[in-house]
């Protein structure tokens, strides 16, 4: 659903002649992938309404939005996804900020890249969720040390994708910018960032992805709040319906800001027929 | 007047790309810079175009030497160096810096007419061919209106067709306002039907081995015996050019040969 209307933002004059017809495909084609989750979720239904299974660990559907429901009119729901959101977006802030600016210094500099580019590359090596137990010493058990254990996720694809991007960005065409005298601040605004931008989109995607891995990891080290605490208390106290209820908040919480990202920057990639393109790819993917 | 002092480009590498090449380009003219590949004439146009200094001698336009680009230096590249994420209509404007914006965007509407791709204005670069590309990249260099234009291989990714229409379409604009010209090429019947002079460069180190006036009639007829008289001193300047750098017995062996092959 969401890449159908992705698309609509994006080509919005050259989809008309064939309206119709791509019209039907659009909707038609994501449905298609729809086809085995709601099979599977509608047999394994009969199956427990039949009788055949208690459907005790692998809850039925009806049970899972009872679950999911329950939580939403509560207010449940709500208070952990905004805590879990919160942490997301922080420990996300963070990261970016300091990996925007350290990637495109390194990017930039040279000598920088040789100075800072192996020691982080070797910080890299550490699986981040080796972090936890220091991070517990030196942050504590709250907050802060979830946010900094996030934000590091979130920092490594960050800064490579900005470093990567700033160090491939066309010698031509910032010839181009010299030969028109561009100063220093209209040569980044007018040639560096806009060439800069749709891999940094694509590392800010896969940064935010990081992210939401990572909060649940940290939310798994004692929290009390939070969707990872949601799972963990429904596997503590046996309630499959709860994990599938959290898991599900995590997907459409997932999606929905990775799509938000991709949206807000649409308008500034479409020059770039690589962005329409993996659009379009996700759909037969 | 645009005037080259002794000017030479050696390289950090010690590589002499360019020695020593004095020449003066007067207002309206076109000259074209003609030799092999590594015979410096790119090293030669971006000294000339500020992009890269000279290591020694200087360059002067109207008495004023040239260390960075200048606004009364125009460039286009051998590819079109559009800027992919801006409009064609954009791209055009990018070196104005007319203010308010809706001037910037006539004049360029204007240039981009001139190119005829007016039709093209609202489009993304990406979208145009080779050809509507470079006539692009000519219009963004010719709107701010500079005394200089240089041109580095502007054509040579074209084919025959697009290149023989591109460079006649070249002599149109340059009517106009008649910038001087500097118009680097290792086509010999671009050069010849395009300059007032060509330049006959030679290799290691890159520097200039004779100048040919191509005194003919505009518009030229590529097919007259007048061309083609150019021509062959052209072809015969760039055979000796070559023959003191390659085996002189080789040259003398294949006495027809280097008149087709002598890039």
């Amino acid at each position: 659903m969401t890449v159908v209307s992705m698309e609509a933002v994006i080509e919005p004059a050259t989809a008309q002649p064939t309206a119709r017809k791509s019209g039907l495909t659009r909707i038609a084609r994501p449905m298609l992938g729809l086809l085995v989750p709601l099979v599977l979720a509608g047999g394994w239904e009969l199956v427990v309404q039949l009788g055949w299974s208690t459907g005790r660990l692998v809850p039925p559907p009806s049970r899972i939005y009872a679950e999911f429901a329950g939580l939403a009119r509560s207010g449940e729901l709500l208070r952990h996804v905004t805590v879990t959101l919160w942490r997301v977006v922080a420990g996300f802030a963070l990261g970016t900020i300091v990996a925007t600016v350290l990637g495109a210094i390194a990017g930039y500099s040279a000598m920088v890249r040789r100075l800072v580019d192996p020691s982080l590359q070797g910080l890299r090596a550490v699986p981040s969720m080796a972090w936890i137990p220091l991070f517990i010493l030196w942050l504590g058990i709250f907050e802060t040390s979830k946010i900094a254990l996030i934000a590091v996720g979130v920092f490594f694809p960050i800064y490579l994708g900005v470093m990567g991007a700033v160090l491939s960005v066309d010698r031509k065409i910032v010839e181009v910018g010299r030969a028109f005298r561009l100063s220093g601040p209209a040569m980044v605004r007018r040639i560096l960032l806009p060439a800069v931008l749709p891999a940094y989109v694509i590392a800010l995607r896969s940064g935010l992805g990081l992210g939401w891995m990572f909060v649940i990891a940290a939310e798994f080290m004692g929290a009390s709040e939070g969707l990872g605490y949601l799972l963990i208390d429904g596997q503590q106290l046996g309630k499959p319906a709860e994990i599938v209820a959290a898991l599900l908040a995590f997907a459409v919480l997932g999606k929905t800001t990775d799509w938000i990202i991709a949206l807000s920057a649409a308008p500034f990639l479409r020059w770039e027929d690589r962005f329409t393109r993996q659009e379009t790819a996700d759909v037969d993917a | 007047m645009l005037m080259l002092e002794n000017v030479g480009k050696t390289y950090p590498n010690g590589v002499r790309a360019l020695e020593g090449t004095s020449f003066t380009v007067k207002p309206g003219e076109i000259v074209a810079v003609i030799g092999g590949s590594g015979c410096g004439k790119s090293t030669l146009l971006r000294a000339i175009s500020g992009l890269d200094r000279p290591t020694r001698g200087r360059v002067l336009l109207d008495g004023e030497p040239i260390t960075s680009p200048h606004e009364k230096i125009g460039i286009v590249f051998q590819e079109p160096r559009l800027l992919p994420w801006l409009s064609v209509a954009d791209n055009v404007a990018f070196g104005l810096t007319d203010r308010p914006m809706s001037r910037r965007r006539h004049r360029a509407a204007g240039a981009l007419s001139r190119v005829g791709l007016s039709d093209k204005a609202r489009v993304w670069p990406r979208e145009l061919s080779g050809g509507q590309a470079q006539r692009v990249a000519i219009a963004r260099a010719l709107v701010p209106q500079p005394e200089v234009l240089l041109l580095d291989e502007p054509f040579s990714a074209l084919d025959a067709f697009t290149r023989v229409d591109l460079q006649d379409h070249l002599l149109d604009l340059w009517n106009d306002l008649r910038p001087m010209m500097i118009l680097v090429t290792h086509d010999v019947d671009e050069a010849i039907a395009l300059a007032d002079r060509i330049l006959v460069m030679r290799s290691r180190p890159g520097r200039i081995f004779e100048e040919i006036t191509a005194d003919l009639q505009r518009p030229r007829d590529r097919h007259s015996a007048a061309f083609d008289h150019v021509k062959a001193n052209v072809l015969m300047a760039l055979d000796r050019s070559l023959v003191g750098e390659r085996v002189p017995e080789v040259a003398a062996q294949y006495p027809g040969a280097g008149a087709a092959m002598w890039w």
